[in-house]
């Protein structure tokens, strides 16, 4: 029924007193004046394209959330997005326009090692902020560090991590590993391999592959043979799908699998095959401990890309929380200031309560969790916390491992 | 004993099946080579484009992926149709228009290479299809996933079909004549444009056809393209350019001295160990193994 010409009246007179309203009275919540500036350099084409979209999602996300809740020092805070195409020459030239064309006051965002490296080199050598949230090689926080800091845990931690998990798991048991030759795989695998030997874990196969490989048949009835307990499988991109296929082809158990990450899309491809299988990461949706943030982050970034965040969005989230909780304790958008405020944070992640701190260098105090698969849809997947581990960025010789 | 048979046998299913996909990509390549002298530079984007079409046919639209590839396949004739109609044609009379052909289709990989990164690339990083056929299939000790005996199958059976084509039909014989002498062709009333236009279609669709069998085969990512390019040159450059005899031979070659290599050795020698086997073979006969 169409509403009666009073009741017209009376909703066009409540309209036109909100618009009023609206111009006259203080916006208490809006923040003005020149924004916030955080430069992000972002894979958006290029191979590491998908890491790079979905990272810049969930930071939008997070920009548009404090924005909505007063800004930063009562200015709004502005994601400013730069393709680096995948390309560390086009990171340094985007790391260059926006420090010296769009002033901003932080660079952020690479989700690969390599563009991250690359801005590290930029940033170190020009004193801005560089804040890393998604890339762990160890490099991006090597000693002598002044203006980088890393949110996500660096490689060889996750490689310490593992053999901790496997020593928890199965002591004195033994490990395959098989993965691609990429420079993230070679620091875990570094990782694994110190650390095996301290926890009396034995490396029975230790196999290779080239970048762009397909096929792993051969080297799935290989490692079969050996019959190791866990099999640490790190392919590079669809690779990782391939060889975990192989493998359960060969008469491997998904529990006997270890992924030391797991993306969504990931996840999903290893498919309904793989329950049971172990992954790591650094937050998942289906972790317990989950606060109103992290499930805000879950809806509202399935309604906007069709599918869940897991780690690399939520650290791409965080950073930017991060940044505004820096940039309030150092009470200015002042660049040394800024680097000091990072320097002496001891703050929590916003989504998961797990502390931020960061060493002399600029790595965080580490953390991870081992999840196994419950169950596996065709858009989304359940697991169950298995394993946490904390650790010291130092704990093992990161630096001389993955120089 | 058993263990040694499960490694044998693993060599050879991978031997047959990488060869088999191999030798269908660099066959549509030297097709499309031996008549129109055009190295397409966008094979591999070809070939990424059959298999992320069918992707996107199984995963959004909950399609089979048996029906998908062959509907795909369907589609690269037209898709073929169109290219060769508003550019490739256009090259046909360009004295030394290997090299035009070159710099064009290095221009069109880029493109292609431009928009997968740009859409698919930021869907996701890695494209996996459910199985055709669901189960193994035990050959002594080892398991064979149905799925890729399927792949097998139809690969080689794609393969005999094309040879038999060549070889048989009105239409093969005249595109054999284009390939050895088009002058002479011309003279005994071959319309050696049209076979330009039907060899440019035939070579896409095999291509395409390798593409759409790969991603059944495996998960893929963007990065299989110049893989797969690079692999299908050089075939063709051993197997000697428009012998498409050549190029299933040698694939098979590729394939098991691959699979055959990676026991002994890590498969970082393994991958590369076909650039070896192609250096000694070009020493031996440097015009390709199979040239007339």
């Amino acid at each position: 029924m169409p509403p009666s010409p009073r009741a017209r009246r009376a909703l066009a007179l409540a309209l036109a007193l909100a618009v009023v309203a609206g111009g006259v009275l203080p916006a208490a919540a809006q923040p003005r004046g020149e924004p916030v500036k955080i430069g992000w350099i972002s894979e958006l084409s290029g191979t590491w394209a998908f890491f790079g979209a979905t990272c810049f999602d969930a930071a939008k996300i997070a920009e548009e959330e404090i924005n909505a809740r007063g800004g930063v020092l009562g200015r709004p805070i502005a994601v400013l997005p730069q393709d680096n195409r995948t390309d560390p020459a086009q990171a340094v030239a985007a790391a260059r326009v926006l420090d010296s064309q769009d002033k901003v006051l932080t660079l952020s965002g690479p989700t690969s090692s390599d563009t991250a490296l690359a801005v590290y080199g930029y940033a170190e050598q020009n004193k801005v902020p560089f804040v890393v949230p998604v890339a762990a090689f160890p490099r991006l926080t090597r000693p002598g560090t002044q203006w980088t800091f890393r949110v996500e845990p660096d490689a060889v931690g996750w490689g310490y991590a593992i053999v901790k998990f496997v020593e928890k798991q199965k002591p004195g048991g033994t490990l395959g590993l098989i993965y691609s030759d990429y420079a993230l795989q070679r620091a875990i695998t570094a990782g694994i391999k110190h650390q095996a030997e301290r926890s009396k874990i034995q490396v029975v196969s230790d196999i290779v592959f080239p970048q762009g490989a397909t096929d792993a048949t051969v080297q799935a009835a290989q490692l079969k043979t050996r019959n190791p307990d866990y099999v640490v499988v790190i392919g590079g991109g669809a690779f990782d799908v391939t060889i975990t296929n192989q493998l359960l082809d060969v008469g491997f158990r998904p529990a006997q699998f270890i992924h030391p990450f797991g993306t969504v899309k990931q996840i999903l491809g290893w498919g309904a095959r793989s329950v049971g299988s172990y992954y790591g990461t650094f937050f998942d949706h289906s972790l317990a401990n989950l606060n109103d943030y992290a499930r805000g982050l879950i809806e509202k970034f399935k309604a906007r890309k069709g599918y869940i965040p897991a780690y690399i969005e939520n650290f791409c989230y965080s950073t930017v929380y991060l940044i505004k909780e820096a940039v309030e304790k150092a009470g200015s958008t002042d660049r040394t200031k800024f680097r000091d405020a990072l320097r002496a944070i001891d703050t929590k992640e916003i989504t998961t309560g797990i502390p931020i701190v960061f060493d002399k260098n600029g790595a965080r105090k580490e953390y991870m969790y081992f999840m196994q698969i419950q169950e596996v849809g065709k858009d989304t997947y359940r697991s169950r916390e298995a394993f946490y581990i904390e650790w010291d960025p130092e704990v093992i010789p990161v630096y001389q491992l993955a120089p | 004993m058993d263990a040694l048979l499960l490694i044998g046998l693993s060599v050879v299913t991978t031997g047959l099946i990488t060869g088999a996909i191999f030798a269908l990509v660099a066959a549509g390549v030297t097709i499309v080579y031996g008549a129109i002298w055009l190295p397409n530079a966008a094979n591999g984007q070809f070939f990424m484009l059959g298999g992320l079409l069918v992707w996107s046919l199984v995963t959004g639209w909950g399609m089979s992926p048996l029906l998908a590839a062959a509907l795909v396949v369907a589609a690269s004739v037209p898709f073929a149709l169109v290219l060769e109609k508003g550019l490739i044609r256009y090259f046909y009379d360009v004295p030394d228009r290997n090299i035009v052909y070159l710099v064009v289709t290095l221009g069109l990989a880029q493109i292609f290479a431009g928009i997968f990164s740009s859409t698919y690339g930021r869907w996701t990083d890695n494209y996996s299809l459910p199985a055709a056929w669901p189960g193994i299939v035990m050959i002594g000790p080892f398991p064979f996933p149905k799925t890729r005996l399927l792949v097998l199958s139809i690969a080689l059976g794609l393969l005999a079909g094309l040879f038999v084509f060549l070889r048989l039909h009105r239409v093969g014989r005249a595109l054999r004549a284009v390939f050895q002498n088009r002058e002479a062709a011309a003279l005994r009333g071959v319309n050696v444009r049209g076979i330009y236009r039907f060899a440019f279609v035939l070579g896409t669709l095999v291509v395409f056809a390798g593409g759409t069998l790969f991603a059944m085969a495996y998960s893929f990512d963007l990065t299989a393209a110049w893989s797969m390019a690079i692999v299908a040159f050089a075939i063709m450059i051993v197997g000697g350019p428009g012998s498409v005899l050549g190029s299933v031979v040698i694939g098979l070659v590729f394939g098991f001295t691959q699979a055959i290599v990676s026991v002994f050795a890590n498969p970082t020698i393994a991958t590369f160990s076909y650039l070896v086997a192609m250096l000694v073979i070009l020493l031996v006969k440097p015009s390709g193994l199979f040239t007339r």
